[in-house]
């Protein structure tokens, strides 16, 4: 009896406390971001809190396909980094974001590469490879995920569609499935971004596509229309978009060069990207192996990713 | 001899089926804890982002707990004891939450907090409804209240009304009655309950994903965090959080236990 009546009074203190807690004089800036942009987008966050102390970026981050639903219905949030195009067009349709400029508004890039299991038991070297009878193929649903239709789009142009389609053990909904199922070895091949391949360097091989079939993955950044503090929005969309902001993407695997050259359909037609594909490829060589050599030359900028995942054998941070 | 033995394969086969249900779970863990190994183990407990999820996830269940006991207990004993109309369309109401996916408690939480009034507060105070701290105590309160207040109504309808009775002749009001006669006698009863509604309410996390959206150090509640995390492909957070929701859970389910004692709420 006891009990209850402190709790009750407990309540009402706590309650009371939180309340006049609320109305804070901060701006808060709501950001809409997609969770793969997660590791990133924190470390950005970090460094913004810091040089605009009266700013405070909160994120929701939600699968991309959730965005549109929230977003439509409760007309809430400044910013929105979805993980695809895509999804930022869908927003500029129902005329939630008004000034998007596709030239300059794009921070960074997702580029395709394919991930194995540890020691690449099928052998997959190519594109080609994955049609191969016997091969357990991961795929994205095209429905829910956009690396679905970067699969299918990428196979239809190697013309093995159906065969690979015949190969399929897993049909993901979003892509840290297809990452986790490969470090579990539960599928033998994969494509996913660069960026979901770098979670796992200990635990999968990474094998770079050839430019006609590596793919290249806008992803933009816009304030939206019901923005609350317009102005500080627009300070954090700058600072994504500078190069202090884009050196952070650089540092979790993006890739950042202000322009790629890209097919209409979106895929690589130079060497552009091949320098961060070689960084890839070794940082997942240093993670395995401790004679590895980590500087600045092997590894680029990926150096402090291969350093937080040597420190322990399942990636934390 | 003889006669005491005949059938005793019965109780074997029951006791060999619970050690085996308990092997499982027993394996689940250790084959965890071997996957994440003795040194991460000592690196992601010694981290505090581990225990400041722990205690957002304690303190946010708590709160929501007290607030669903404040209601669930009155709200209880009227359902066990009190005749009223529509009260067994009252009682199925409350179940509701129990038995819908807490997905859909998140999306109906959308819904109304996007509408009048409340997106003229929102917008006329600046605050952003549902995206913080209190978002994640809305949550947890809406899917624990219901489950509070079947949980007491059980506790109370164990409990005699004879009691009661002999109370109001002796001349003791309703009120006194029960805080005097009918809250002691249900002491175990409420105190097990409680620590399974705060169970629940630590354990929530899809209305969450719904209705609030991850704030990392603000709600993102162990559940929440877990699932964050195995999208960012961190299994070592992923192991070593799972492994403390673990011992949370068999803590709680303990305490019930003892504290609880003879009560067969659950």
């Amino acid at each position: 009896m006891h009990l209850i009546r402190n709790a009750a009074v407990f309540i009402v203190i706590a309650s009371f406390v939180l309340l006049t807690q609320a109305f804070g004089s901060e701006k808060e800036l709501l950001f809409h971001a997609g969770l793969g942009q997660r590791s990133a987008l924190n470390e950005i966050k970090a460094v913004f809190e810091k040089k605009y102390p009266e700013i405070k970026v909160n994120f929701s981050y939600k699968g991309s396909g959730y965005f549109i639903a929230d977003i439509t219905r409760s007309k809430q949030g400044d910013l929105f980094m979805p993980g695809e195009e895509f999804y930022l067009m869908q927003a500029v349709e129902r005329g939630f974001l008004s000034d998007y400029d596709p030239q300059k508004d794009v921070p960074a890039y997702f580029v395709t590469v394919i991930i194995t299991p540890k020691g690449n038991p099928k052998n997959i070297t190519k594109i080609e490879d994955f049609a191969k009878p016997g091969v357990r193929v991961g795929l994205g649903n095209p429905r829910s995920c956009a690396i679905g239709i970067w699969h299918q789009k990428t196979f239809q142009k190697a013309g093995i569609w159906d065969k690979v389609k015949e190969n399929a053990a897993l049909s993901a909904k979003c892509i840290p499935e297809l990452g986790n199922a490969t470090q579990h070895k539960a599928i033998d091949a994969t494509i996913v971004w660069s960026t979901t391949a770098v979670l796992y360097l200990r635990d999968v091989e990474i094998i770079p596509i050839e430019h006609k079939y590596r793919g290249i993955i806008r992803l933009p950044v816009g304030v939206l229309k019901f923005a609350r503090h317009k102005k500080a929005a627009r300070q954090l969309m700058d600072y994504i978009l500078s190069d202090e902001g884009r050196a952070i993407f650089r540092k979790h695997a993006y890739a950042v060069n202000p322009v790629i050259p890209v097919d209409e359909q979106g895929f690589c037609l130079d060497g552009t990207t091949d320098q961060d594909m070689t960084y890839l490829v070794n940082a997942a060589k240093a993670v395995k192996h401790d004679t590895f050599p980590v500087t600045e030359k092997t590894v680029g900028d990926l150096m402090e990713e291969v350093l937080r995942q040597k420190k322990t054998i399942r990636a934390g941070d | 001899m003889g006669q005491k033995r005949r059938g005793g394969w019965w109780p074997a086969l029951c006791i060999g089926l619970t050690g085996t249900i308990l092997l499982i779970y027993v394996l689940l863990a250790a084959s965890n804890w071997i996957y994440l190994g003795w040194h991460d183990t000592l690196y992601f407990f010694s981290k505090s982002r581990m225990w400041e999820r722990l205690w957002l996830t304690v303190w946010t269940a708590t709160v929501s707990t007290c607030l669903s006991l404040v209601i669930g207990i009155p709200a209880g004993y009227a359902l066990s004891r009190f005749k009223f109309p529509c009260r067994y369309l009252f009682a199925s109401i409350i179940d509701l939450p129990i038995v819908v996916s807490p997905a859909v408690v998140g999306a109906f939480l959308f819904g109304i907090t996007t509408r009048f009034p409340f997106d003229w507060v929102s917008e006329h105070y600046d605050i952003y409804i549902g995206r913080n701290v209190y978002g994640v105590l809305l949550v947890q309160f809406t899917v624990t209240v219901a489950f509070c207040t079947r949980l007491m109504k059980a506790s109370f309808d164990m409990i005699p009304t004879r009691f009661e009775a002999v109370s109001n002749t002796l001349g003791a009001s309703p009120f006194r009655t029960f805080f005097k006669v009918v809250l002691p006698m249900a002491k175990n009863g409420i105190i097990a309950s409680m620590i399974v509604v705060w169970a629940r309410a630590a354990a929530e996390w899809e209305g969450l994903m719904l209705f609030v959206g991850a704030t990392e150090g603000k709600t993102d509640i162990m559940p929440f965090a877990i699932y964050l995390d195995w999208n960012g492909g961190m299994m070592g957070w992923v192991t070593s959080m799972s492994i403390v929701c673990m011992l949370m859970a068999v803590s709680a389910i303990s305490a019930m236990k003892i504290i609880g004692g003879k009560s067969n709420v659950w």
